[in-house]
């Protein structure tokens, strides 16, 4: 079968998008290829396609898949502008060139580090678009526009003269690079057109039924006796995000076969859809909801601190992949050779607290987990343990990977920024950990709001750059100031000498726009044979429900505690079997929902298995 | 485009005297009546000759309000050439100069070269700074001075390359150090021996750079 006939019968089948079903299709070819040079390498060992070890002898050969390049909507021109940008010398604080291309007015700022990396190894997208299922396909079909808000109103399908049903979103997304550029340029360029897809995947959950009997599949085709769960839109949404950041990790280890994709990095996603805020999260970056001067964080940093019990169960489990070189247990202190046969206070993996073990020659193994806070490492060598990429990355003067250590997994926070009362002042931070080795979440929240006031709402002119102002702000306050040889903070300690990258969301601006356009799906969906002339197209803005947006946050309550940097290290317990969402948070400050598949999945404790198949409406409410 | 050299320079002065259409009008030879609010720093760079040689102006327009200030020191350092520039239409902006002036003195090296602009000639029914006024202020700190137009291109051109002149002549005495870069110079492809491996040699080196 030619290429092109199996492209157009895959695009048939699965309505992909014909770029989507080339990249399908040579990703096929890219694993036929791997089979077939792993076999061609074992006969000839100097196969010039034997290059994908990109190891420290000799250049790389294979091709870039993407150039390396800083965030789209910076719109800096041509690598002139890229390099002066990644001045090491002088760092210089970049902000976008047009705003008004960015949703919201949103902020974005980033810095060079001071030469710890030849590049600014951290990137960022933006991403505005639709899920469409237009009423004269079955829901498959896919627009999506680059920078745009997408219109409020609703276009008229061109076959059926109906309104189209079209779900809006707004993707923000920060990937912080480590040992090369290539995982964070790929995963900046490709992640949300894979997250676009999983989504559309289940558009027919999210959307609400239609008067042509188009609803949720879900349900209808079944076979009647076998019982369905109940799953929430908040759950497709949260699937999609999880299998998106496990394919992009996919994407990345077949990539690396065909061309020269250096690195790994930390991903960080905050999507805005159907009324609520979902932020993934899987690395070191941080999301922070910044309240007044009250920070709520919304994600928890994934480092070997952290996620020290997860990589020392692993490797209990599997010690093979220690090489032999490394130990899963915990010691007080490193023991040395002169501690053998005495007493040392130690933890196996299956332990929190501590015991006493009399020490082996065994135990003088390096630890698979060493060192405290930022100073931590896998296998000695990497300090983050979640995102994407490293796939070939081993520990020092070994051949043990490290990447079985690692996870692409994120962990998803849900905000209902529909229930919530948003006040205008409410922003969502998101930083690389540049940003936040060096300023604390608290200080971020003071900065902004110190940010903020300067810019009145009478200063028109001016009032719309107001999140890019804190933004920049942020990143000075971590960049600091070159003093002599060294970057120093406004209070002369050591500022970060990483890269920077940070965004400033302003939440209220979303909830408007969410609402309105609720609005408008509802005048569709009650009055679905209304003619073209009834259909309120523009109204006007008064007769919108009013967004209780206050000026001055009225109610707000400290961090709360279980919402803090709690370690994923308790995952379990955060879990309630029986609901897909739980509200960790139910206080008056920001209600946080936790979605985390780790382990099993949840069992529906709540349906009998026995009982008749929920009702297909049920389901449809659902969606 | 290969080049004997690149000069950095910093474009400073209060928010609104014109500093944006100013680059605008350098690089791009067109006016934008209304133009946005520069927040933190934005890029120019255009090709220039001076003496036969190839210069490539690196420059960093600023932003010039108050609120920003802090951040706009940290570009100072490592620029060759500065354009302080005031309105000559608002006496403010030429009051706000010494300010300006003790920054830019502070936060660069010692040898840099200041031009004063007295922007917005075009505007002269609403002038309130008399030319005589910016002259005397130039001679008084040892700048060069110009009145120029954004928006009618007048002396803009002039103001970016006399800047150039006088940096390239500093070379030519000896006080610029080329081979330290904090200094705001770059040596070009032409003055390397191969220009291979160079970011910007695309075309080949056409004039031999052998000035110093």
């Amino acid at each position: 079968m030619s290429v092109e006939l199996f492209t157009s019968s895959l695009s048939h089948l699965f309505h992909y998008r014909p770029f989507l079903v080339t990249r399908i299709v040579s990703a096929m070819l890219n694993k036929f290829k791997n089979a077939f040079f792993s076999v061609v390498n074992n006969l000839d060992a100097t196969s010039p396609d034997k290059n994908n070890d990109i190891g420290p002898n000799g250049e790389p050969k294979l091709p870039l898949k993407f150039p390396y390049s800083r965030p789209h909507f910076l719109q800096l021109n041509g690598e002139d502008e890229i390099q002066v940008a990644g001045d090491h010398a002088i760092r210089p604080i970049i902000v976008p060139r047009d705003i008004t291309k960015i949703p919201w007015n949103s902020g974005y700022a980033e810095a060079v580090n001071a030469g710890k990396s030849l590049r600014n190894e951290d990137q960022a997208r933006i991403h505005v678009g639709y899920l469409e299922r237009r009423h004269s396909d079955n829901g498959h079909s896919a627009e999506t526009t680059e920078f745009h808000t997408p219109p409020s109103t609703p276009e008229k399908d061109s076959k059926t003269q109906r309104p189209r049903q079209r779900i809006p979103y707004v993707y923000f997304a920060l990937f912080d690079g480590h040992a090369g550029t290539g995982a964070a340029i790929s995963a900046a360029n490709e992640l949300h057109c894979i997250l676009h897809d999983k989504l559309m995947d289940v558009i027919h959950h999210l959307l609400p039924p239609t008067d042509t009997g188009e609803c949720a599949q879900n349900g209808r085709n079944q076979v009647l006796w076998f019982p369905e769960r109940e799953i929430s839109v908040e759950s497709f949404i949260v699937g999609a995000l999880e299998a998106t950041f496990h394919e992009m990790d996919n994407l990345i280890a077949e990539d690396r076969f065909v061309y020269r994709v250096t690195g790994g990095c930390t991903v960080v996603v905050s999507l805005f859809i159907c009324g609520k805020l979902f932020v993934s999260n899987a690395g070191d970056s941080r999301a922070v909801l910044c309240r007044g001067r009250k920070a709520f964080p919304l994600s928890n940093d994934f480092t070997p601190e952290t996620e020290r019990q997860r990589i020392r169960k692993l490797a209990a489990l599997q010690p093979e992949l220690l090489g032999g070189e490394y130990t899963a247990l915990d010691f007080s202190r490193r023991p040395n050779r002169r501690d053998i046969g005495q007493r040392l206070l130690y933890r196996e993996p299956h332990m929190t607290g501590w015991a006493y073990k009399t020490v082996t020659p065994e135990d003088l193994k390096f630890p698979v987990v060493y060192g405290e806070g930022k100073r931590s490492r896998v296998l000695a060598t990497i300090g983050v343990t979640r995102g994407f990429g490293d796939h070939d990355l081993r520990a020092p003067n070994s051949n043990i990977l490290i990447k079985p250590f690692l996870s692409s997994q994120p962990e998803v926070r849900i905000v209902d920024i529909e229930k919530e009362a948003i006040y205008e002042t409410d922003v969502l931070v998101m930083g690389t950990d540049g940003l936040w080795d060096v300023t604390s979440n608290e200080r971020v929240a003071e900065t902004v709001q110190r940010s903020l006031e300067q810019f009145p709402i009478e200063d028109s002119a001016r009032y719309r750059y107001r999140f890019t102002s804190a933004a920049q702000d942020l990143v000075m306050c971590s960049r600091g100031k070159l003093n002599e040889r060294s970057w120093r903070t406004a209070d002369s300690k050591s500022a970060t000498i990483d890269d920077i990258s940070v965004f400033v969301i302003p939440l209220a601006a979303y909830k408007e726009e969410y609402l309105r356009w609720k609005l408008e799906m509802e005048s569709q969906t009650v009055r679905p044979e209304t003619k073209e002339a009834d259909i309120p197209v523009s109204e006007p803005a008064a007769s919108l429900p009013t967004v209780s947006v206050a000026s001055q946050p009225a109610r707000m309550t400290e961090q709360p505690a279980n919402v803090n940097g709690t370690p994923a290290e308790n995952e379990t317990a955060l879990s309630d079997p029986s609901v897909d969402a739980v509200n960790v948070e139910k206080d008056e400050g920001i209600v946080v929902m936790e979605e985390e598949a780790v382990g099993p999945p949840p069992s529906e404790g709540a349906v009998d298995p026995l009982q008749l198949p929920a009702d297909p409406e049920k389901n449809e409410s659902n969606s | 485009m290969s080049y004997a050299y690149l000069f950095k320079y910093i474009i400073i002065g209060d928010t609104g005297v014109g500093k944006s259409c100013l680059l605008l009008q350098f690089t791009d030879k067109r006016f934008q009546p209304v133009h946005d609010l520069t927040i933190g720093v934005e890029f120019g760079a255009r090709m220039i000759t001076i003496d036969g040689k190839q210069i490539k102006l690196q420059i960093w327009d600023t932003a010039g309000q108050e609120a920003f200030r802090s951040i706009t020191r940290s570009y100072y350092r490592g620029a060759a050439g500065a354009l302080l520039v005031y309105d000559i239409t608002r006496r403010d902006t030429f009051n706000h100069l010494t300010t300006w002036l003790e920054d830019a003195r502070q936060h660069s090296n010692s040898n840099m070269v200041i031009m004063l602009i007295g922007n917005k000639s075009d505007l002269e029914s609403r002038r309130e700074v008399k030319k005589e006024e910016g002259e005397a202020f130039a001679r008084e700190h040892g700048l060069v001075f110009m009145e120029t137009s954004a928006k009618t291109a007048a002396n803009v051109e002039e103001a970016f390359i006399n800047t150039a002149r006088e940096i390239y002549e500093k070379i030519q005495e000896g006080v610029f150090d080329i081979n330290n870069e904090a200094n705001g110079i770059k040596l070009g492809p032409q003055h390397l021996p191969s220009n291979a491996n160079t970011p910007s040699g695309g075309a080949s080196a056409s004039q031999g750079g052998s000035c110093c």
